[in-house]
């Protein structure tokens, strides 16, 4: 065996000179020859005899070809060579195939490289699918939360899981040495980590003891610290650090893909160090996020049902008016992590899957025309003796070169695209990041356009080309025209409800632009200034910055207004309060549910002016009031008629909170969005910040209205500040900047789906443009007879455009259907639309009617100009 | 290409390595001699006969090489090679086992028929 292939291998390389050959036969018929000779036939004779009974010689030579080994070798490389040339005298062929490939393998490819960090990645703790977030949810906190009130008895007493832990939340903190920086460090319980699953990659996890209010500092840090303060350096461990100005010992280094189950930055994770017992009687206690690990065998549905006992003891807890409004719920990590973010992956893919479909229709459907004008091609290569085989080869060669070449275009354009959505995506798209072409989506491509071109390549080649085709007269291949016909009806409907789609979330997004912010936002620059604990830590530190930051603002050229605040609207991070807490003096408090929730914002006298918000009836807050003790209020005009209706609200008298003081109504201010460019607007009341400590926070945004170019303010105001205390970090953006931003998101998914509907549209056009000519080339001689009958040009383009037109309403009528059933997927993505807003649908039926009739005019107005004589005596 | 089963030109393969065991011979010589041995039953078509050869030759049964014919002429004479040699023994007793099976079979049905 191996001597057998050391000599099959020798005459793979050595070359034999043909002349041997020659030689070789020559000898043998001159044998035979000789022999006839001798038998006494004539040399002539005897010659003709050899010759006939040798047969075929030029077959024998091509035989003796054949068993060289690697002989198939060559046959493929004369395939390829073949198919390029065939290519390359195609060029419109080509270019189209290839760029319909990169186009559809293109943004399959990206767009999945992005959903699949979202929908299908694995989360990087062990057995990621039994880890639940578990807790309740009130109108007060958007996710699940847990109480400490109730937490240790839920702890203690539930039965599906087998680990339970918590953290309390992610808060700024600052490493105070020799390299300070700003830090999120993240509070956890000790039990955190073993029940993920993650184990720290040096030192240790947290031990019980320090997990207590008096134990010892200890922290655990981040990988990218690790990596960017210390220089990896594993003596980190046991090494005290600074933070906050306490010295911490840090017991271990966290792995590098770590991530908190909620996704919030964490470069530090210190114990919660709680107090269980002060907890248990607390009411009702430090906010919680609880995390579980499932018993084997339990869902998330079954565990949710066994906490019942646990959750109605919570439920006793909360105040009777407010437990209807209090649920149960547990569900995986993944889940919480991506909740409002599947729905759009979701539509996202379902988008670029139906461009690629409509890309490999128009693949199949250009190959299957080639294939149909090369059935001559073909019937003659098999009476020269090409076997079926060989010809099915050929044309597998052909598509899988067409597919590889679509595949690597389709890699680059999809890295083109990813980078284009990272560079547009808001900050606020968790997971973009972190999208690349990885082995697997590039394996992905390869295997689609792989199936995509033996699906399509192979299928034409299959058939046996039929005898007809040799004889000039007849040309056409009726059941492909049918499939193609039907291929391309598909392709308008698919079309249809991208358009739709798209459609809807534009108008969406037009109404989220256009709506009445109830503010000025342009001229309006915000500072949010954040304090460092470890400096300003007494609240006289943080009043003293604040009031000398205004101060120093108000004096810089070009400031109209500054006004200070805890928060700015529209974004909906402010504090809250819920309604029913607030009481209207002479009126008993409502006694049950909770009436939603009410915005709160403690401002100084400016900021209705700086903001440009009217103040509709009585009076604003009083510069002199900052330094006086009166308690007033200013309402929204929502909060004024939920609390008062048509009453004048002005000089009454509310209690904000249960047994707190009681406040005076100074006046109503207008409306303003303020619970994101989405979100229904809440009712709001304004609290003047006093100069008393407990009114300031170490948080505040500085508002200035300036009817300078903010991009000149801006370094006024960071000098300002500067001059102040000069190491403090802090962003400044003018408020249509921040209101732009708050658009990102949907603006960024609008664009995307018009992107891929817009594609998809051209890639139809392509196909519908591509059939109708074909068919029109095909009836070409039909059209001449036609003509020399005597009809009209006109009629000729009827009889061209009629069949344009029929696939396009059929497409149409089924593309409308399907995106009527589909529009409800996107009704939560929509905001101000309906999902079957009938202007869309009707806005997209025109547009595609257009379009698709300018493709199908194209062709038939050229198979009107056909001139009779030509085409008869064509062929 | 992968070496063939098929019977026919396992069987000329097999003929051809036969008719080389007495010693070097020409393409022509070969023919002539099976259907010379073959009573001229088995004849042998060229077009199979050099393709047979040129085959044999790559897989390093036979060998092929340059001399003079009877009649002086430049011819390519064919011997036999070592593994050659092994494999016509080894073809020879497949051969065996195959006609012999055939044989018991045809031997039955001639029995079931009787």
């Amino acid at each position: 065996m191996i001597a057998e292939f050391f000599t099959r291998l020798r005459f793979l390389f050595t070359r034999r000179k043909p002349a041997d050959l020659d030689e070789e036969l020559a000898f043998h018929i001159e044998q035979s020859t000789q022999r006839n000779i001798a038998a006494g036939i004539s040399p002539e004779e005897a010659r003709r005899q050899a010759i006939v009974e040798f047969g075929a010689v030029e077959r024998a030579r091509e035989q003796c070809h054949e068993q060289r080994p690697g002989w198939w070798m060559g046959t493929v490389a004369q395939d390829v060579r073949y198919a390029l040339r065939g290519l390359r005298r195609n060029p419109v062929f080509t270019i189209a195939v290839l760029a319909t490939l990169t186009l559809g393998i293109g943004s399959t490819t990206a767009v999945f490289s992005v959903v699949d960090r979202i929908l299908f990645r694995p989360l990087p703790y062990a057995h990621n699918d039994r880890l639940v977030s578990v807790g309740l949810t009130a109108p007060i906190i958007p996710e699940e939360f847990m109480l400490g009130g109730s937490y240790y008895v839920w702890r203690d007493s539930q039965k599906p899981f087998e680990a339970f832990t918590s953290e309390t939340g992610v808060s700024p903190c600052d490493l105070t040495e020799r390299n300070p920086a700003r830090l999120s460090c993240a509070s956890v319980e000790a039990s955190f980590l073993p029940t993920l699953g993650v184990a720290p990659i040096l030192g240790r996890n947290f031990l019980l003891d320090e997990d207590r209010p008096s134990g010892p500092k200890v922290a655990l840090i981040s990988y990218a610290l690790w990596q960017s303060h210390y220089a990896r350096d594993p003596g980190v461990v046991n090494r005290l650090i600074d933070i906050d100005g306490n010295q911490v010992r840090v017991v271990g280094v966290l792995p590098k893909d770590f991530e908190m189950p909620a996704l919030e930055a964490a470069d530090v994770l210190m114990p919660q160090a709680l107090d269980e017992a002060v907890q248990r009687k607390a009411d009702p206690g430090r906010v919680m996020y609880a995390f579980a690990r499932l018993k084997p065998g339990i869902g998330a549905a079954q565990a949710q049902a066994m906490l019942d006992p646990v959750f109605q003891y919570s439920l006793s807890l909360a105040p009777a008016p407010f437990r209807k409004e209090v649920h149960l719920r547990v569900r995986s990590i993944r889940d919480r992590q991506t909740h409002d973010l599947r729905l759009a992956a979701w539509i996202l893919l379902g988008a670029v899957l139906a461009v690629l479909s409509i890309a490999c229709a128009n693949v199949a459907s250009l190959l299957m025309a080639r294939a149909a004008a090369r059935e001559r091609e073909l019937a003659v290569r098999t009476v020269l003796g090409a076997s079926r085989a060989r010809l099915i080869r050929q044309a597998l060669t052909e598509t899988l070169l067409l597919a590889g070449a679509g595949a690597v275009l389709g890699c680059i354009f999809a890295e083109i695209l990813l980078r284009a959505f990272i560079a547009l995506a808001p900050v606020g798209i968790p997971f973009l990041l972190m999208a690349h072409l990885d082995a697997r989506i590039v394996g992905f491509t390869l295997l689609l356009s792989l199936v995509c071109g033996m699906l399509f390549g192979v299928l034409p080649a299959l058939e046996r080309p039929r005898a007809a085709a040799l004889t000039a007269r007849f040309r056409s291949s009726g059941a492909h025209a049918w499939l193609r016909r039907c291929l391309v009806a598909g392709q308008i409907a698919v079309s249809m409800v991208l358009l739709t789609g798209a459609a809807l979330l534009l108008r969406s997004f037009r109404n989220l632009e256009e709506q009445k912010m109830g503010m000025e936002t342009r001229g309006v620059l915000a500072a949010h200034i954040s304090l460092p604990r470890s400096r300003y830590n007494t609240p006289q530190k943080q009043i003293d910055f604040f009031l000398r930051a205004e101060a120093a603002l108000k004096r810089m050229p070009g400031a109209e207004s500054v006004a200070v605040s805890d928060s700015l609207p529209p974004g909906g991070d402010h504090s809250e309060n819920i309604f029913n807490n607030i009481a209207v003096a002479g009126r008993p408090r409502p006694a049950s549910g909770t009436g939603g929730m009410v915005a709160r914002r403690w401002i100084t006298p400016a900021y209705f002016n700086t903001l440009g918000v009217p103040i509709v009836r009585g009076h604003n807050f009083t510069e002199s009031g900052r330094g006086s003790a009166e308690n007033s209020v200013i309402l929204s005009s929502l909060l004024a008629s939920r609390l008062f209706g048509k009453q004048d609200p002005v000089d009454q008298k509310l209690q904000l909170e249960p047994d707190g003081p009681w406040f005076t109504v100074l006046g109503i201010a207008a409306d303003v969005k303020n619970a994101g460019l989405s979100g229904d607007d809440e009712p709001e009341y304004y609290l003047l910040t006093r100069n008393v400590a407990d009114h300031w926070a170490a948080h505040s945004v500085l508002a200035v209205k300036t009817s300078l170019a903010p991009a000149a303010v801006e370094p006024w105001i960071r000098a300002q500040i500067a001059q102040i205390d000069p190491t403090i970090p802090f962003e400044i953006e003018t408020l249509s900047q921040s209101v732009g931003r708050l658009a990102d998101r949907p603006r960024f998914e609008t664009a995307l789906l018009t992107f891929f509907a817009l594609c998809g549209l051209s890639l139809a056009l392509i196909g519908l443009y591509g059939v109708i000519a074909f068919l029109a080339a095909q009836r070409t001689q039909e059209i001449g007879v036609r003509m020399a009958l005597g009809a009209t040009r006109v009629q000729i383009l009827r009889l061209i455009a009629a069949e344009g037109v029929r696939l396009i309403s059929i497409g149409a009528v089924v593309g409308l259907a399907a995106a009527l059933a589909l529009a409800q997927l996107l009704k939560s993505l929509l905001f101000n639309v309906d999902a079957h807003d009938p202007a869309s649908f009707a806005a997209v039926t025109l547009l595609l009617a257009v379009v698709a009739l300018a493709a199908t005019l194209i062709p038939a107005r050229a198979a009107m100009k056909v001139e009779p004589v030509q085409a008869l005596r064509y062929e | 290409m992968p070496p063939s089963t098929d019977l026919l030109q396992g069987t000329l393969d097999l003929l051809i390595l036969q008719t080389l065991v007495p010693g070097p011979m020409h393409g022509w010589a070969v023919a002539q001699r099976i259907e010379l041995l073959s009573r001229n039953a088995l004849e042998i078509g060229q077009g199979s006969l050099y393709p047979a050869l040129h085959r044999l030759e790559y897989k390093g049964w036979i060998r092929a090489d340059w001399g003079a014919s009877e009649n002086n002429r430049r011819a390519k004479f064919y011997s036999l090679t070592r593994t050659g040699k092994k494999q016509l023994e080894a073809e020879l007793k497949k051969w065996d086992r195959l006609s012999s099976a055939i044989e018991l079979v045809l031997g039955r049905a001639s029995e079931a028929q009787g």
